[in-house]
């Protein structure tokens, strides 16, 4: 791979509308500063039904979105550092140990240390690793756990799977309201779950405007723009962030301008990105090759309103069960193969991630599988998604660079 | 006996059983209610991690994949495992065995994998889990019976509860014992009957294991030790030690062994391959495969047999995916200080996240006790076994 060009117009075209990501990004920071200290934030994990908490006027932050900007500040190796200096192994989840060491030092975390939690709500449909990670950070804060178990499910969701889940939905509303002394109201979650089907209907909407030629986003715009659907779905100020996005977005697609300044290669992108190395995609973007599509942001589709279910605790059964990686590989497989085909795309990159295992774990498999079934190459890179530690360019560049030649 | 040797020999009956036209059906999470395959007709089997199986996965795991699922993957791969007629993978465990499942029936298409997906039970206070559960182990008979055509047999149910029982007792009994006197039988003993019965949970395994608690209880009474282990035994499973008192000339060191999917024979084999070291020193392990399985409450018969048996699955003490990781730590603190216990060895195998998220919380809670602690990566292969004796061995001369 070259390097990026120095010179001034750039390969890859910024977004207008990342500009308000700033904005977006300091509000949420105050409201959570705010909410911590009138003793209400919860963290959450990335997959949680956060329209409960915030119905429940809980203030929110997202741990793998502290971690997210940790690694692109390129301080997780020494983060992480401080987690392991307690004793948590290398081996571990990069999200958890940069979480655990900058909740342990959070003088030395500037950008990236989170408000005191009140309480940890972690939903293991994304993985059974949050159970531990919240556990540790409970044992570090003294706030409170709460664990909505979504049970894997398999093709389908059976029935004593749906109502483990609505029991654990129940309880969850009951450990929020017995641990603030507050009651769920119904219409208020039927709104904040209005917001937050708004601004995931909107955000489809961009990522669906990728399936054009040229694609109007690239990977790394979309790693960015991600953040408020991650953090903010059920607000309205959510919603307007994707108003303009998608505004943005469609024009692009309208005028035939690209992400990237030159599209020739069309790639799909798996698993959480290198948050200290998104350079990587702009330096792929010199040689003409985009990402029009990924798995990681397209996990923030499930969209909870207008499902079949008779009520909104349905829905948010439904909705956050689904996960696809609640769903094992064939559903991934089948996810890969839906995107390739859909938005055109000549093969794909697997970025193999060495502290996420419910990712990662399968890649191997599915790789062949995909290629079997939509005919396109793909290639496995390792490294991990904030320690840039095990994260080695040259290696990972020589795979890009053969799978490139077999399509060049 | 060598530890290969031990392993061997553990898997002769299983052998035996497999050439008289026995079918087998192997399961990898040891939490699993053996009396269901038992009135299937079947002899379940745990297929654990092997040493000296090192290589075999590389086409379907990559190396960040913890030790034990390469392992178990790399035994196949490689023609290591017996004939099964199925194999049961558990889901929600933990996202390495979850992941190797799927991997499994793409890779193995002709084998016949079951799955049994478990509640996290640690935060619930109502029956949602277990009635989970129940439903869980409902599908999976009905797969069994409609698969192999044999269905549920109440009568070799209910024979099965009893072995499963007296094989329960037995243990207890056993590990209770060896808390008031660890010499009265050694780990390694110990630890071989259960290995035994788990490979191969027959009428002569378990009249083993039954066989050596009446000997050990004769010892026992002899000694007048019988109503101190029953003390314990009970304040194990109730977590209540207010009764228990032990004798105050117990012999040190008095080490526990922490951890999760560890072998407990690999350890009895290391510290009794240390010079003028004896499997003694261990009072207890905590490990999945020893105490957790031992420990677990044998199903009630009652007129719903998957009510019963996930209640039993469920009460499997100290599994991170049933209790808390305060829970846990309270009830290690409240043994570690009424056993009289004073260092902990927590093993921990490598990219493994139960074991490794938890050392940290075990050392700190040792600590606060005054518990001396040793973290030793023990990977199924041994592969670093001379430097962990020499860990082991440096830890246990800090005891005395």
């Amino acid at each position: 791979m070259t390097q990026e060009r120095a010179s001034e117009e750039k390969p890859y075209r910024r977004l207008e509308t990342q500009a308000l990501l700033q904005q977006i990004a300091f509000r949420h920071g105050l409201e959570a500063m705010e909410a911590s200290e009138n003793g209400s934030l919860a963290w959450v994990t990335s997959g949680f039904p956060v329209e409960i908490p915030i119905a429940m006027n809980l203030g929110v932050v997202y741990p793998e979105q502290a971690g997210a900007i940790i690694g692109a500040q390129k301080i997780g190796p020494a983060v992480s550092g401080y987690a392991e200096d307690l004793g948590y192994s290398q081996e571990l989840c990069s999200y958890a140990r940069v979480s655990i060491g900058s909740t342990e030092k959070p003088d030395e975390v500037p950008m990236g240390s989170l408000p005191t939690p009140q309480i940890l709500l972690a939903g293991n449909n994304i993985c059974g690793t949050v159970l531990k990670w919240y556990d540790a950070i409970s044992e570090m804060t003294g706030a409170p756990v709460f664990l909505l178990d979504t049970p894997p499910i398999e093709k389908q969701q059976l029935p004593h799977n749906q109502e483990y889940v609505r029991h654990g939905v129940e309880r969850l509303i009951e450990f929020i309201g017995s641990n603030f002394n507050r009651t769920l109201e119904e219409d208020r979650l039927r709104e904040v779950a209005e917001l937050s089907s708004r601004a995931t209907k909107l955000w489809i909407r961009a990522l669906e405007a990728c399936k054009n030629k040229p694609s109007p986003l690239n990977c790394a715009d979309r790693f960015l723009t991600m953040a408020p659907v991650v953090s903010s779905r059920g607000t309205e100020h959510c919603v307007e962030f994707y108003e303009s996005l998608v505004a943005e977005v469609e024009e692009r697609a309208k005028q035939g301008i690209g992400a990237i300044r030159d599209e020739k290669i069309r790639l799909l992108w798996d698993n959480i990105p290198p948050w200290h190395t998104l350079r990587f995609f702009n330096i792929l973007a010199s040689r003409g090759v985009v990402f029009p599509a990924d798995t990681y942001t397209h996990a923030w589709t499930g969209n909870m309103v207008g499902t079949d279910t008779p009520s909104i605790i349905d829905e948010v059964v439904e909705t956050y069960s689904k996960v696809y990686l609640n769903m094992g590989l064939d559903a991934k497989v089948d996810k890969m193969c839906q995107l390739i085909d859909d938005y055109d795309l000549d093969g794909f990159v697997m970025f193999s991630v060495r502290s996420c295992k419910r990712y990662s774990l399968g890649q191997l498999v599915s790789k062949e599988i995909v290629t079997e079934r939509t005919g396109v190459p793909g290639v496995i890179i390792e490294g991990d998604m904030v320690d840039s530690r095990v994260y080695n360019a040259a290696q990972i560049e020589t795979r890009v660079d053969a799978l490139l030649e077999m399509l060049m | 006996m060598n530890y290969e040797g031990v392993i061997e020999q553990s898997s002769v009956g299983l052998k035996e059983l497999v050439e008289s036209g026995e079918e087998i059906i192997g399961y990898i999470y040891p939490h699993v209610p053996l009396e269901l395959f038992m009135a299937h007709g079947f002899t379940p089997s745990l297929v654990r991690a092997l040493p000296g199986t090192s290589s075999g996965f590389e086409e379907s795991l990559q190396t960040f994949a913890c030790s034990y699922i390469r392992n178990l993957y790399s035994q196949r791969a490689n023609g290591q495992l017996l004939p099964l007629a199925g194999l049961l993978f558990p889901g929600n465990t933990c996202d390495a065995l979850q992941n190797l499942g799927d991997i499994w029936r793409v890779r193995f298409p002709d084998d016949r994998v079951f799955r049994l997906t478990y509640p996290v039970t640690r935060y619930s206070q109502d029956e949602s889990t277990t009635k989970f559960l129940a439903e869980e182990l409902r599908i999976l008979s009905e797969t069994i019976a409609n698969t192999f055509n044999r269905p549920f047999l109440t009568e070799s149910y209910d024979r099965a509860i009893e072995l499963v029982q007296d094989f329960h007792a037995s243990a207890q009994f056993l590990y209770s014992a060896r808390v008031v006197n660890p010499k009265i039988i050694p780990y390694s003993e110990v630890v071989r009957l259960i290995r035994t019965f788990l490979t191969a949970p027959t009428i002569s395994s378990v009249s083993n294991i039954k066989d050596t608690a009446a000997r050990v209880r004769v010892t026992s009474e002899d000694l007048g030790l019988v109503d101190m282990i029953e003390t314990v035994r009970l304040a194990i499973t109730s977590g209540d030690y207010s009764g228990v008192k032990l004798p105050e000339d117990l012999e040190t060191p008095r080490v526990v062994i922490a951890g999760g999917m560890v072998e407990p024979q690999a350890i009895a084999t290391l510290i009794n391959d240390i010079p003028d070291i004896s499997d003694s020193a261990i009072v207890l392990d905590l490990l999945s495969f020893g105490f957790k399985t031992a420990f677990t409450e044998a199903p009630s018969k009652s007129s719903d047999p998957y009510l019963a048996m996930a209640q039993s699955v469920l009460t499997a003490p100290g599994e991170p995916t049933h209790e808390g990781l305060s829970y846990r730590m309270k009830a290690m603190k409240d043994l570690l200080s009424n056993l009289s216990i004073q260092g902990l060895m927590v093993c921990e195998q490598s990219f493994c996240d139960p074991d490794q998220f938890e050392a940290p919380s075990i050392e700190r809670a040792a600590s606060e006790l005054g518990v001396k602690t040793v973290r030793v990566p023990l990977d199924p292969e041994l592969s670093d076994r001379g430097r962990i004796e020499t860990r082991i061995q440096t830890f246990l001369d800090t005891l005395e």
